[in-house]
């Protein structure tokens, strides 16, 4: 009995008053992604603990943290002076009331930090996966279209090229060309020094800019995201050409798209109605991967073009023994990774029935 | 109304879009600019910003940011920190360098119209020791009262020769103490004004508050209420840049002002960049270990002078390039108390091989730790010890690199028990009492395993120091001191690498000062 036959046989359709199937695998999503939450607060907090080095000491100045009362009164004040069971209870305790601590280096909650910190890096990497997904899906089928052909070797090459450049390098050799050499591309920042930031809305500046109807804004602040979008879109899209070429290539050897195609369907309706229909659970999931890779990988990216976004703050917090920071932080990054795979999950059974009914 | 097709929704959001910018209108983010008033001036900054509260500010971007907020009692003329002047107020003070007596001169007034008086002094220097914050320390021991309105007197118990020039810090800026105290300010830890100081500045300097934000960029405009004369720049954009970068916006013209670049990078900016190099007032030293638990080597004597030999330090100078010199002791070129440039230590390797020969050495390998994350003035500690390595190795010791984040390094290098350690000191202020720390029994003097009584004279030479006195006499007890210090004690000075400032052809008068790097408000537009 294949899968889809269960189908016939489901609750609904039996009378019963079960939820619907696509329902019930979303909801069954949900809660494993909760509990995968907990799981993630349980990690950074254990991980950030192991650390050696003692936060007081990189927190407070030479003097400061040579002096009794400061110490005490600083770890009080965090709650560093109780026992790390307490600390974790507190912590998640907090959680709850969307309490994520207080910033041992800059003093403001973590959450309005982070709240602060994410559009900016939403704002590249949205820009890049969407650049990478159109592009890698394009080259991706192309290559696998022309398997062996010479244009086939020279992607697989560029998309290699693209995965094992370092960003870091690529960033600053990019930044020299546009910027310095080129003129193309304006200096570093998220905005040129004469503007001003657009009242904030959501904390993208393309998007607040143009809620305000600063289009002068809105030119300057899309100018100021080309190079990091650029370097972050070639790196992924290595990456999803190489997937999207291996996806397609099992495809077009199905039974199913032979037969479109000895049915005399154009190339391209073959194309887009059969082959990339049938790989997109593939590439769906290695999207979700890239994405998630993209916000946690920044960190260069953003210190080469002066991007206060999600990386800046964690290589702030981490250099600085910044625990409440380096806690948000990872969680931040483990719930987003939760929330894309969520989304892509619900979206295989959107795109493929089997899946929810399997589940 | 339901909307089936995807074009229908992306007509209607784009339709609204367009609608939102008619009713609106097509407005302009940019600033005023091209007249002198509103002129902006970009400084990029690699950040260590906390705070712009300056009873809790001890970093130097904050320093930068306070001085062109908040103006101090006393302070420096230009870069020379070895002579205090008057600030807001002019000093007397007792022989003993117990009593210090402070006169406000002239009518200063804050950003909202109100007039300094002594009030907003006590106010502000209890507050700094009341908050127990980073700088609270500055005022240790230090009593602060109000003799009228003019005038502010300082005590302490014991003689205190470098309250002049701890007063000129700029975390001991005068604050408007009614608008801090309306926004949660007191002078104990209940304090609350934090968050409004980091929000608008309730300062007398030449620059107020426009935004800060802690991880990118702080915006100062001027204070129409200074007293002083009108600064060049109407508007000012510090922003958090990496050196790398910082190096590519100045010579592109993003930035006009750049203050992290290394030695290396200073070089052959091209003449649209004019660099300012000085050495910084940060010293690298290494430290060996004198407790005979925690290394038999490192604590004999004679293995130490050895090492003071064997260490090629031109070759050191010459790979942290520009601006970089040599230390010629703990306390670094421009303090007072400083040792002439001839008294430094030099390579010998005949002698260091003699001496380790005489030490019994025996090629054991020694541990050589260091912090591997950070930079100072652009030069990182994995290249110097890389070098030392090799120098020391030439005469036959084995050394091992033991590189760690610096948040992590810093506990074995505070608790004492690094073999050999490769450090640096900033002072804290810019006073040669502030190296005395670097003696037996003191705060870097125990991180060496150097206890109380370890070298009773160099004790002697630094309580005489410590003592106070005419300015020269104060200068000739610490050069003796250090004198010292380079031939018995444990640290050997290596260097104070270069720091250097490259600004665009528009602005000149870019003065290097040790304490808060650059006065904004002096700078000059071409």
């Amino acid at each position: 009995m294949s899968r889809s036959d269960t189908a016939v046989r489901s609750p609904r359709q039996r009378g019963g008053r079960a939820a619907h199937p696509f329902l019930r695998y979303a909801l069954r999503r949900v809660i494993t992604s909760l509990l995968l939450v907990v799981g993630v607060t349980l990690v950074t907090f254990i991980l950030t603990n192991l650390v050696p080095g003692d936060p007081v000491a990189a927190a407070l100045g030479q003097r400061a943290a040579e002096d009794p009362a400061i110490v005490a009164q600083f770890r009080a004040q965090y709650g560093l002076d109780q026992p790390l069971v307490v600390q974790y209870f507190t912590y998640l305790g907090n959680l709850l009331h969307g309490d994520l601590g207080v910033s041992t280096t800059t003093h403001n909650p973590v959450a309005s930090d982070l709240a602060k910190a994410l559009p900016a890096t939403l704002e590249i990497a949205i820009g890049a996966i969407v650049l990478s997904v159109i592009i890698g899906v394009v080259l991706g089928t192309i290559a696998a279209h022309r398997r062996g052909k010479a244009s086939d070797h020279v992607l697989r090459v560029v998309s290699l090229a693209g995965l094992s450049v370092p960003t870091f390098w690529l960033a600053l050799v990019l930044y020299y060309v546009f910027y310095f050499q080129l003129h193309i591309a304006p200096g570093s920042g998220r905005l040129s020094s004469d503007y001003t930031t657009p009242p904030t809305v959501t904390g993208m500046y393309t998007v607040d800019a143009l809620l305000v109807g600063q289009l002068d804004t809105f030119l300057d602040a899309m100018a100021h995201l080309f190079l990091p979008v650029l370097v972050l879109t070639l790196y992924t899209v290595g990456l999803l050409t190489r997937f999207v070429r291996t996806a397609v290539l099992e495809v077009l050897d199905q039974d199913y798209v032979r037969a479109a195609r000895a049915k005399g369907l154009p190339g391209r309706t073959v194309i887009w109605s059969y082959v990339l229909r049938g790989a997109s659970i593939p590439i769906l999931t290695v999207v979700g991967l890239a994405f998630g890779s993209l916000l946690s990988g920044t960190v260069l990216v953003e210190a080469i073009f002066a991007w206060p976004g999600i990386g800046s703050y964690a290589y702030q917090a981490a250099s600085h023994l910044d625990l409440p920071g380096v806690m948000g932080v990872g969680l931040l990054i483990g719930v987003m990774y939760l929330l894309v795979n969520l989304v892509v999950d619900l979206l295989y059974g959107v795109l493929d029935p089997r899946v929810r009914l399997a589940s | 109304m339901v909307f089936r097709s995807t074009p229908a929704r992306v007509a209607i959001a784009a339709a609204a879009v367009s609608l939102a910018l008619v009713a609106t209108g097509c407005a302009s983010g940019k600033t005023d600019s091209a007249d002198g008033s509103t002129q902006t001036l970009t400084i990029d900054k690699t950040f260590d910003l906390k705070t712009a509260d300056p009873g809790r500010m001890y970093e130097p971007t904050g320093q930068l940011v306070d001085k062109a907020l908040y103006e101090t009692l006393l302070t420096f003329e230009g870069g020379d920190v070895s002579k205090v002047v008057d600030g807001v107020a002019s000093l007397e003070q007792n022989d003993a360098a117990t009593e210090f007596t402070l006169t406000l001169n002239g009518d200063h007034t804050f950003s909202d119209g109100t007039v300094m008086t002594a009030d907003d002094v006590v106010f502000s220097l209890q507050r700094v020791i009341g908050l127990k914050g980073n700088p609270s320390f500055l005022l240790d021991g230090v009593t602060v009262t109000k003799k009228d309105d003019k005038t502010v007197v300082l005590t302490t118990a014991t003689p205190t020769p470098a309250l002049p020039a701890i007063l000129a810090n700029p975390a001991l800026g005068i604050l408007n103490s009614k608008v801090v105290k309306e926004n949660g300010g007191t002078t104990d830890e209940t304090d609350t004004a934090e968050q409004y100081l980091n929000t608008h500045s309730a300062g007398s300097g030449p620059y107020v508050l426009d935004s800060l934000d802690l991880a990118s960029q702080v915006v100062l405009t001027t204070n129409d209420k200074y007293d002083g004369d009108k600064p060049a720049f109407g508007r000012v954009v510090i922003q958090n840049v990496e050196g790398a970068t910082q190096k590519i916006n100045v010579q592109g013209g993003s930035a006009d002002i750049a203050l992290d670049l290394s030695g290396t990078q200073a070089e052959g900016l091209g003449d649209s960049v004019a660099v300012t190099s000085d050495p910084s007032a940060n010293v690298i030293f290494l430290l060996l270990n004198q407790n005979p638990s925690v290394s038999a080597i490192t604590s004999n004597p004679d293995f130490v002078k050895a090492v003071k030999e064997a260490i090629d330090y031109d070759d050191l100078v010459s790979i942290a390039g520009t601006g970089t010199a040599q230390a010629s002791g703990v306390i670094p070129s421009m303090l007072l108390g400083a040792l002439p440039a001839d008294e430094k230590l030099t390579q010998d390797l005949d002698a260091a091989k003699a001496d380790l020969a005489k030490s019994g050495y025996a090629g054991e390998s020694v541990t050589l730790n260091f912090p591997s994350d950070i930079t100072l003035n652009g030069l990182d500690f994995p290249t110097i010890a890389q070098r030392i390595q090799s120098q020391l190795k030439e005469i036959g010791v084995n050394v091992e690199l033991a590189p760690a984040p610096v948040a992590t390094e810093l506990d074995a290098y505070r608790n004492g028990t690094e073999t050999i350690g490769l450090w640096y000191w900033g002072p804290d202020y810019p006073d040669p009492s502030d190296y005395l720390v670097f003696t037996p029994g003191n705060v870097v003097g125990l991180r060496a395993g150097w206890a109380e009584g370890a070298n009773p004279a160099i004790s002697t030479l630094a309580d005489a120091a410590a003592a106070g006195g005419s300015t020269d006499e104060r200068q000739s007890r610490f050069e003796e001191l250090q004198t010292a210090l380079n031939a018995d004690g444990p640290f050997i000075p290596l260097l104070q690498p270069g720091n250097n400032i490259a600004a665009a052809s528009k602005v000149d008068n870019v003065v290097y000062n040790a304490v808060w790097t650059l006065d904004i408000a002096k700078l000059g537009s071409k």
